[in-house]
């Protein structure tokens, strides 16, 4: 075996076996000691992620990709299944980024679910979902996709569900598996497609062998699975919902990890989408329907995990709109400066929750700028570096991509309503700002308020460090694939920082009106709107389960009891033969000569009958 | 009843029927089944209750008027055909009147109704060779005059199976549900007696042990009705358990001996294309079904309330014998597996 690829290969079986190892350890019944979770878990992850930059810093300095095929699991006639691993550009990067962020994550959760009695069941929860992402990411055939996609989207509902005794989060966690499973039968379809026609699940033979076929149905079958695990217009109510779960799981799995993994099966699918109109036009107006439509639920809402849930969703509606512009490398790039910002969004909003006694409304919040300086300060960044301020974190993907859609040839609706919703990304992260940091506090006086716990302020620490100036290390180590477009109007250019500036001063003049009544008569409508949330929710988890609970009925009592029962089977054949088996006996009359008079007639009629 | 009487009568019922069996001339055939009707009469009044001469004198009146049909039937085929021999084909017009008339004898549907009244005034002895023995002779006399008019034929049996099952629904006296089981269980006879005869002659052999076994049962437990056989729990448990068996045999239920005819009658049937008849037939039975399984859920299923000193009887040793109802009962449950032998011994 080549070097390199030995080491890409021995580095991933060793970050796997680091990371199993803290699980196997718990599958005996020794007692786990006080800070398993703190000295087995967090720290298998921070190796992991330093084994992690090996193959990382091979790539960047070699720019090899490897393909490992090892152990043959299944062998039919027509279909081979290998356990195979690609470390290409995608997942090379991706897997470090995505364990350092899983390290601070853990960090944090050792101090904010330090009260929970099942804090180690927590972490192993987290670890699962670590590395059934890790196989996601790193699957070169569609099964070990499938068995890292099942395997997210159940850890997913187990961690949504945490706390279970809690109603409200097992509709989440139900809400996360419906839609997930909405979303798994695209995939089954583009699975079952591909292996049918194309006769492999394995990515470079699906991609030589597919080139002249139409592979339009297997693309919506993908589109379908993209829909549902990263919540696209359709598929999204499950987000905000998850926000049931406790802060770490949002963090980690409902901003940057799991719900990307919809996207990143686009991204690596791309090669067969480029070729394909419909397949890119679908996922651009999914896209950008879906981005607007999240940043405007998200204007109104007044907890603040809700309102960083859908900012995740519109993110992940851009990434949507960068695959619909056939710029796959741009939405992976996306992917990895998100999960800085995202990640350390919620940890900022963990620390506050947890200050303020469990509080998560917005307007009960305020004043934090001088009481978790630390926190706020984080807050500020991680907002600034979403809305794409120039050369922070996301200013590298997020205003790359807006130039790729400005100078594309496509769709001029989904243009501006990606631009709209960018403005309304600004506007929302200033409310979030404006309401928890500044102005006078507006919660009880007694609140708990600390930072001062390494536990908290290291993750945002290093995440903070991420923010800022992740995407310059991962634009400076690349190279584009495709030759982004240089040269255009200035207006053009500056079409992204304008609508957030824009957005910013609107919403800054939003805010001084919270003090002072505007209009006597507010118009309602558009607010209901979006508090509403479209008013999706309400539709799609009323009609549909009425329908099916109406046919349920239909067939149970009316067409069960009433018709087979009743009226065509048992109960019909009683009521006609009872009136026979009544008139048989009943003509017993006794009287013998109505007997011998019958015996005469029949006996005349027979000979009658048979004389002719 | 005086012992030689009672000799003489049962000798003299013996006789009639052999008489029938043996005859090749009509004359004799009939003859012997007059001797057969006048030697029962006595017997069935034995217990000069008016009940039971109600139900011989409508016995009477029914068979000889059947009796006298056959004379009339015989004479005419005599004038028209110059011959007297059972062998000989009859001509269709006397045949008609022989089948009705034969099926007046049996009682066949619809001309069945004097059945479940004269049965109904009969102790159960009488009523047993009542439903055994006095089959024999008109069946015989119905084999051997076979092919004739299939469509009345088929008439009689579908007619009689279907009121043999509807008839015993209504019922609660045990002997008025012998009665319609012996409607449905001829017209199963002569259903398949136009195409082969052994099957008709088999359908007999195996319903004469079950009704046999049936009236046993119930003169064990001197009951008439279904309330008085709930009871027999706590006078014959034994036979109480293997009643069920004997009944659902009667009913046509795998894997008892019942099935036998049954299923051959139905193959037989669908062998010379008339599935439909045959689904019929197999419909009815579903009715017969009914009732038989009533009366064994009644007696064996529950274990109906009784005071204290009823249920001790089983304690006490019998002094009637009970050799005739084990074999019979023997025969009519577990014959099933020598179907083949039975078969072979029938097409004689």
């Amino acid at each position: 075996m080549h070097p390199t690829t030995l080491m890409y290969t021995s580095s991933l079986l060793l970050m796997f076996a680091v990371l199993l190892y803290p699980l196997l350890v718990t599958f005996t019944s020794l007692p786990l000691n006080n800070d398993w979770a703190s000295s087995h878990a967090k720290t298998a992850v921070k190796s992991a992620f330093l084994i992690s930059l090996a193959p990382l810093s091979l790539f960047l300095s070699t720019g090899m990709e490897a393909v490992t095929s090892s152990w043959t699991w299944m062998v039919t006639t027509t279909l081979d299944i290998t356990l195979s691993f690609k470390f290409d550009h995608y997942s090379i990067i991706f897997i470090p980024i995505a364990l350092y962020v899983t390290w601070s994550i853990l960090e944090f959760a050792t101090w904010y679910m330090h009260s929970d009695p099942l804090m180690n069941r927590f972490f192993k929860y987290l670890l699962t979902f670590l590395v059934a992402m890790l196989i996601l990411v790193s699957a070169n055939n569609l099964f070990q996709l499938f068995i890292g996609w099942e395997g997210v989207g159940i850890m997913s509902f187990l961690l949504i569900g945490w706390w279970h005794g809690r109603a409200d989060a097992n509709t989440a966690a139900l809400q996360a598996v419906l839609y997930n499973r909405v979303g798994d039968i695209g995939l089954i379809l583009g699975m079952a497609w591909l292996a049918t026609n194309v006769n492999s699940w394995d990515i470079q033979q699906m991609f030589i062998l597919s080139k002249d076929l139409d592979m339009t149905l297997p693309l919506l079958g993908l589109i379908l699975a993209a829909t549902g695990k990263s919540a696209q217009f359709g598929l999204h109510p499950w987000l905000p919902a998850a926000m049931e779960g406790p802060t770490p799981v949002s963090a980690l799995l409902h901003s940057s990890t799991m719900v990307v993994a919809g996207i990143f099966l686009l991204i690596r699918m791309s090669p067969l989408m480029e070729n394909n109109q419909t397949a890119l036009t679908l996922c651009l107006c999914l896209g950008a329907l879906t981005t607007m439509f999240t940043a405007t639920c998200a204007l109104t809402q007044n907890d603040i995990k809700k309102i960083v849930a859908f900012s995740t969703s519109s993110q992940l509606g851009l990434m949507m709109v960068t695959i619909g512009l056939n710029q796959p490398q741009l939405a992976f790039l996306h992917i990895c400066t998100h999960a800085f910002f995202k990640a350390m969004l919620f940890l900022c909003s963990g620390s506050v929750i947890h200050s303020l006694n469990d509080e998560q409304d917005i307007r009960k919040m305020g004043g934090l700028h001088h009481l978790a300086p630390f926190t706020s300060s984080c807050l500020t960044v991680g907002s600034l570096a979403l809305t794409g301020t120039p050369f922070l974190a996301g200013f590298f993907s997020k205003d790359a991509i807006i130039e790729a859609l400005n100078t594309s040839h496509v769709n001029a609706w989904a243009l501006t309503l990606t631009l709209i919703a960018t403005s309304f990304t600004a506007i929302y992260s200033l409310r979030v700002i404006f309401f928890v940091t500044m102005g006078t506090p507006r919660f009880l006086p007694l609140s708990p308020i600390n930072e001062n716990n390494p536990a908290v302020i290291n993750p945002l620490k290093r995440l903070a460090w991420g923010s800022i100036f992740g995407g310059l290390l991962v634009m400076l180590n690349i190279n584009l694939f495709k030759t982004p477009v240089l040269t255009m109007p200035a207006e053009l250019k500056l079409a992204a920082l304008a609508v957030s500036v824009l957005g910013l001063l609107t919403a800054l003049e939003l805010a001084t009106l919270t003090s002072k009544q505007f209009k006597v008569t507010p118009l309602r409508t558009p607010h209901h709107f979006s508090t509403s949330l479209g008013f999706v929710p309400a539709i799609i988890h009323r009609q549909i389960p009425q329908l099916s609970l109406l046919l349920g009925q239909k067939i149970a009592s009316q067409m069960v009891d009433q018709t087979w029962l009743e009226k065509t089977g048992p109960k019909a054949i009683a009521n006609a033969t009872t009136p026979l088996a009544s008139a048989t006996s009943n003509m017993q009359q006794g009287l013998i000569k109505t007997y011998l008079t019958l015996f005469l007639m029949t006996l005349v009629l027979v000979t009658l009958i048979s004389a002719t | 009843m005086n012992p030689f009487i009672l000799s003489i009568l049962l000798l003299s019922l013996g006789l009639g029927t052999t008489l029938t069996f043996a005859s090749s001339h009509w004359l004799l055939a009939w003859m012997g089944l007059e001797i057969s009707t006048l030697a029962i009469i006595p017997l069935m009044s034995q217990h000069h209750h008016p009940r039971a001469v109600e139900a011989t004198t409508k016995y009477f009146i029914t068979q000889a008027a059947a009796a006298a049909l056959i004379l009339f039937a015989s004479t005419t085929n005599a004038w028209i055909t110059g011959q007297w021999d059972i062998n000989f084909d009859l001509h269709f017009f006397p045949a008609s009147m022989l089948t009705m008339a034969l099926a007046l004898k049996m009682g066949l549907a619809p001309v069945h109704f004097w059945l479940p009244e004269v049965l109904q005034g009969l102790d159960l002895t009488t009523g047993l060779i009542l439903s055994t023995w006095q089959k024999l002779a008109p069946f015989i006399l119905m084999c051997q005059i076979m092919p004739v008019n299939s469509s009345l034929i088929t008439f009689l049996g579908v007619t009689s199976t279907l009121v043999g099952g509807w008839g015993g629904l209504n019922q609660t006296q045990l002997r008025k549900i012998l009665a319609y089981s012996s409607i449905a269980h001829l017209g199963w006879m002569i259903l398949v007696m136009q195409f082969n005869q052994q099957l008709a002659l088999l359908a007999l052999i195996i319903y004469i042990p079950m009704t046999f076994s049936t009236f046993m049962i119930f003169k064990t437990n001197s009951s008439t009705t279904v309330n008085t056989l709930a009871a027999s729990w706590a006078k014959t448990p034994a036979l109480t358990a293997i009643t069920p068996m004997i009944l659902l045999s009667l009913g046509g239920l795998p894997p008892l001996s019942g099935f036998m005819p049954k299923w051959m009658i139905l193959q037989e049937l669908t062998k010379q294309d008339i599935p439909l008849t045959a689904s019929i037939a197999a419909l009815s039975a579903l009715l017969s079904l009914y009732f038989y399984l009533r009366v064994s859920y009644a007696m064996t299923l529950t274990i109906s309330p009784n005071n204290l000193n009823a249920t001790t009887p089983w304690r006490l040793q019998t002094t009637a014998s009970t050799l005739p109802l084990a074999i019979s009962a023997t025969i009519s449950a577990m014959l099933l597996p020598l179907a083949p032998a039975t078969l072979a011994l029938l097409s004689l």
